[in-house]
């Protein structure tokens, strides 16, 4: 699954739907088209792969784009695309 | 006009009062004044002059600007006293820039030698002082190294981490962004990244709220952060950040080690300070940390000052919060309308009049309140146009030096009343003319150095100028304390000139007023000074055309004072309505003494045409309104008619003759101009309650016209 | 891909000022003279930025910001107040309508331009 360009507000709903179809899945979302991430997504990141843990599934964001992990540095959450799936 | 030309003008007018506020502001340091109030502001002006220059290509003026920018900044920053010669080098250098304005705008031409040995003067105050502070703001930020920080001070935390990191030397904020915050197109990381601007920063992310995917509503705010900054970092620039969002955003900042929590940041403060946003966000940290008061110090030292008390109580912006652009043509729009809305109110009483109804019934009641109404309206909205001539005045200093420097004389300028305000119409054209007054007074006026010595007097001569109301206009005085009208030399000139015949008998007062005649010049050498100038014959033309009049009293060897006497506004005016003949006119009451119904032993003729009233034991000349506007060849009786006893500027006295009184009120003023040609004796029209229109009377004009008749035809009385 | 801005002033001069300004700067610049008119704006363009005076004819700055709000597609993108005004009563209000931000008039081009990009990045 690719991570959309924008990943805001305006993004935030579908991006969780979309990852709700996939619960129960081993997931690895691909961050290379990422423009933009915003907290809301970035909540909407950190809560799937805290659910994917609970679950017991492999979760993992590759390939981030420099805006992705730049945007991920900023927010405090730079091991999201790194470490991804639970210790 | 071009669009970028309107933007330029914009930026040029802007550049005005930044130039009149950077002066001020140097001037009250001069004074001692040396507030850190006033040191922001001159800063700002500088900074704000360059800025605009950048965007237009002004490179000159970026250069020159700059360097004056970066002294400026010396002394903001405590590192280079505002002593007087420091002081007196920034006016000079405000003069300098302002020749880069007036360059930039097409209006003269920059001394190149002289804005580079100013750049100069102004870079060696600050170059001994530069370089030290700025290695030692390393000291400050020991913290992020314990912390094993890298370079930015960011250290990566593990998730669902709630403790944040350990106490540092630093301010410590926690941002908790809300639901609403994201709703309105914000993001947390809009903050992060502006915050990373300000300095190396350590965020900790909070997710302990954060439900799993299941639960998550993804427009729902969970997560909080936590942003470590420098301790040098600026509190406002870090407030700043979050002023408009607010509420929707609260942030706790504290320095570390203080355990006071700071309220969340409920209400916004006053205006965005544009320039501490801009600063906040473009000057590279390494830089700021210069400039910045308490840098160099270790951070527990910069405690106090940067205690959240004292910071937090940095005034906004003076008077930002109580002020509104507005653009001058709504503001005129408005005038028109309210104009109008006083003419229709006066049809309205008239019709209402006309139809019988009694004084006393409900519906004049109403209409008297209604014109209470609408005059208080009036004055309110014609006071929205009032400023103080200070934005004229302002600009008086520099030529003063500027005078002083080119005929060699020490000079003192006195300014007083300021304050005193006036229609901005009116302000925009009382500048030339002080201009002129000035440097006649110090080019004319003022005796040189030796002179001055050898009379006994201080070297340094005094110029004053004021401004004053009085009895419904300003007045403006400029006077000198030199030598006074040589009034045999200026008769000598007149003479000479053939503006007089030699044999001419004049008073006092009308040999100086000699000097307001058209081809008149009182230089034996032309200097510096006269050499540029218009003639006095032209400042007294272009007050008369506002409807003032200038007049002077002289002292031999005391000095000489020029009086200027401007209508508050030019929109409005309150009047005597008459009729005369077929007409009605309007004299503008602050001329008028009294009216009276002459009786017929008050009246005495003098010769074929001529004629005097006694009024009260003295004599004044009789004027025939209808004849002087040239609507009749031959007076009326006057002791049919009505008297205005008017109080002219030119000629004194004098009983100007009307048929009837029609009674008080205030006009509009309609200038005629606009429309027609100047008519003598008519200063401008206005439109009446019933719809006629009403010339407006210049009685200054009639009374002169009638003066200047009679002095057509004495010289051959007197010659003969 | 460069960005496009709104901007909505009555104010002929601020059009100008803001076209040279975000245009010189390489933004896409699309200029509504009222509230009506922006709004209007919105069906023909999709803005990243919209930027509105406050006091406008037709339909007030509070009216555009509601009105860009209620719109789904609209949501989320950043709206700057460009006003002369600068009470905190005022910015209240255009906050509560949803307003990101606020700009006062005049304005220097950089700040402008530094706005913008904060909230476009």
């Amino acid at each position: 699954m690719k991570l959309p360009q924008v990943l805001d507000l305006a993004a935030a709903t579908t991006l969780r739907t979309q990852l709700m179809e996939r619960r129960g899945q081993k997931l690895a979302l691909d961050g290379g088209e990422v423009e933009r991430l915003g907290g809301l997504c970035l909540q909407v990141l950190i809560a799937a792969r805290n659910q994917w843990r609970v679950d017991g599934v492999d979760f993992h964001i590759v390939n981030p784009s420099p805006a992705f992990a730049d945007g991920a540095r900023l927010l405090g959450a730079d091991d999201i695309a790194s470490l991804g799936d639970a210790p | 006009m071009d669009p970028m030309d309107a933007i330029k003008q914009t930026y040029f007018q802007e550049c005005d009062e930044l130039l009149a506020s950077l002066e001020e502001g140097l001037l009250s340091l001069e004074a001692g004044e040396a507030d850190s109030d006033t040191i922001n502001a001159v800063f700002r002006a500088v900074h704000s002059v360059k800025g605009g220059a950048g965007a237009f290509g002004f490179q000159a003026m970026v250069g020159f600007a700059h360097v004056f920018e970066t002294t400026l900044d010396a002394m903001r920053s405590g590192k280079l006293d505002p002593d007087p010669e420091v002081v007196k080098l920034m006016l000079r250098a405000a003069d300098v820039l302002a020749d880069h304005v007036a360059a930039a705008k097409g209006e003269g031409t920059v001394d190149e030698a002289r804005g580079h040995a100013m750049a100069d003067e102004l870079a060696a105050l600050v170059a001994p002082e530069g370089g030290a502070p700025r290695t030692s703001a390393t000291p400050a930020s020991p913290a992020h190294d314990e912390d094993g920080g890298d370079e930015w001070g960011f250290k990566p935390l593990k998730f669902g981490d709630d403790e944040p990191a350990a106490a540092s030397a630093g301010w410590r904020l926690v941002m908790r962004p809300t639901k609403a915050m994201y709703a309105k197109g914000h993001d947390a990381l809009l903050f992060l990244r502006e915050l990373s601007r300000l300095g190396p920063t350590a965020t900790t992310l909070d997710t302990s709220w954060l439900p799993n995917l299941e639960g998550l509503d993804p427009e729902e705010s969970y997560c909080t952060w936590t942003v470590e900054l420098p301790a040098e970092t600026p509190e406002v620039a870090i407030r700043d950040i979050f002023d408009f969002v607010g509420d929707d955003c609260p942030i706790e900042l504290t320095l570390s080690g203080a355990n006071v929590v700071e309220p969340p940041a409920a209400t916004p403060a006053a205006p965005i300070d544009i320039d501490a946003l801009l600063n906040s966000v473009r000057t590279p940290t390494a830089e700021r940390e210069a400039l910045e008061g308490g840098a160099e110090k270790p951070a527990a030292a910069a405690t106090p000052a940067a205690d959240k008390g004292a910071s937090k109580n940095v005034p906004a912006p003076a008077g930002a919060g109580a002020t509104i652009r507005v653009d001058l043509e709504r503001v005129d729009r408005m005038i028109d309308l309210v104009g109008e809305l006083v003419i229709n109110q006066a049809m309205l009483q008239q019709r209402v009049m006309e139809s019988g109804a009694a004084r006393s019934s409900t519906i004049a009641m109403g209409l008297d309140e209604l014109e209470q109404l609408t005059r208080e309206i009036q004055d309110s909205v014609m006071a929205i146009r009032a400023q103080p001539v200070k934005s004229v005045f302002q600009r008086m200093p520099r030529l003063v030096r500027e005078a002083a420097g080119a005929t060699g004389k020490q000079v003192r300028l006195v300014m007083e009343g300021e304050g005193t305000e006036v229609d901005k119409t009116v302000i925009e054209r009382l500048s030339d003319p002080i201009t002129h007054m000035l440097r006649n007074a110090i080019d004319h006026g003022l005796e040189s150095t030796e002179e001055r010595v050898a009379s006994g007097k201080q070297e340094e001569g005094t110029v004053r100028l004021a401004a004053l109301h009085r009895s419904g206009r300003i007045v403006i005085e400029v006077s000198d304390d030199g030598k006074g009208i040589n009034r045999p030399k200026v008769r000598e000139i007149a003479v000479k000139k053939g503006l007089i015949a030699p044999d001419a008998s004049l008073t006092d007062e009308e040999i100086d007023n000699l000097i307001f005649l058209p081809g008149f010049s009182t230089a034996t050498t032309i200097s510096n000074l006269s050499g540029r100038g218009v003639g006095m014959d032209v400042v007294k033309r272009s007050i008369q055309a506002l409807g003032g009049r200038i007049t002077i009293s002289s002292i031999p060897g005391k000095g000489s004072t020029f009086t200027l006497s401007l209508p508050l506004t030019l929109a409005v005016l309150d009047g005597m309505v008459v009729s005369v003949g077929e007409q009605t006119l309007v004299a503008p009451l602050t001329t008028i003494i009294e009216t009276l119904r002459p009786k017929p032993e008050e009246v005495r003729r003098l010769g074929p045409r001529g004629a005097v009233l006694a009024v009260r034991g003295s004599h004044v000349p009789l004027i025939d309104i209808g004849v002087a506007l040239g609507q009749r060849s031959e007076p009326i009786d006057p002791t049919q008619g009505v008297v205005l006893l008017v109080e002219s500027e030119v000629g004194g006295r004098a009983a100007l003759v009307a048929d009837e009184i029609q009674g008080q009120r205030q006009v509009v003023i309609k200038s005629l101009e606009a429309n027609f040609q100047r008519v003598e004796g008519v200063a401008a029209a206005t439109i009446l309650g019933d719809g006629r229109v009403a010339l407006i009377l210049d009685v200054d004009a009639v009374v002169e016209k009638m003066f200047s008749d009679r002095r057509d035809a004495a010289p051959l009385a007197k010659a003969s | 891909m460069s960005k496009t801005i709104l901007t909505i002033d009555d104010s002929r001069m601020m059009r100008e000022m803001l076209l040279m300004v975000l245009q010189g700067a390489g933004f896409n610049v699309v200029q509504a003279e009222d509230g009506v008119e922006g709004l209007e704006a919105l069906a023909r363009s999709t803005p990243d930025v919209i930027i509105t005076d406050i006091n406008m004819p037709r339909m007030d700055g509070y009216g555009v910001i509601e009105g860009v709000r209620q719109d789904p597609r609209y949501r989320a993108t950043p709206i700057l107040v460009l006003s002369t005004e600068s009470s905190p009563e005022k910015k209240q209000r255009a906050r509560n309508a949803g307003a990101t931000g606020w700009i006062v008039k005049p304005f220097q081009a950089d700040t402008l331009l530094d706005v913008v990009r904060r909230v476009s990045a």
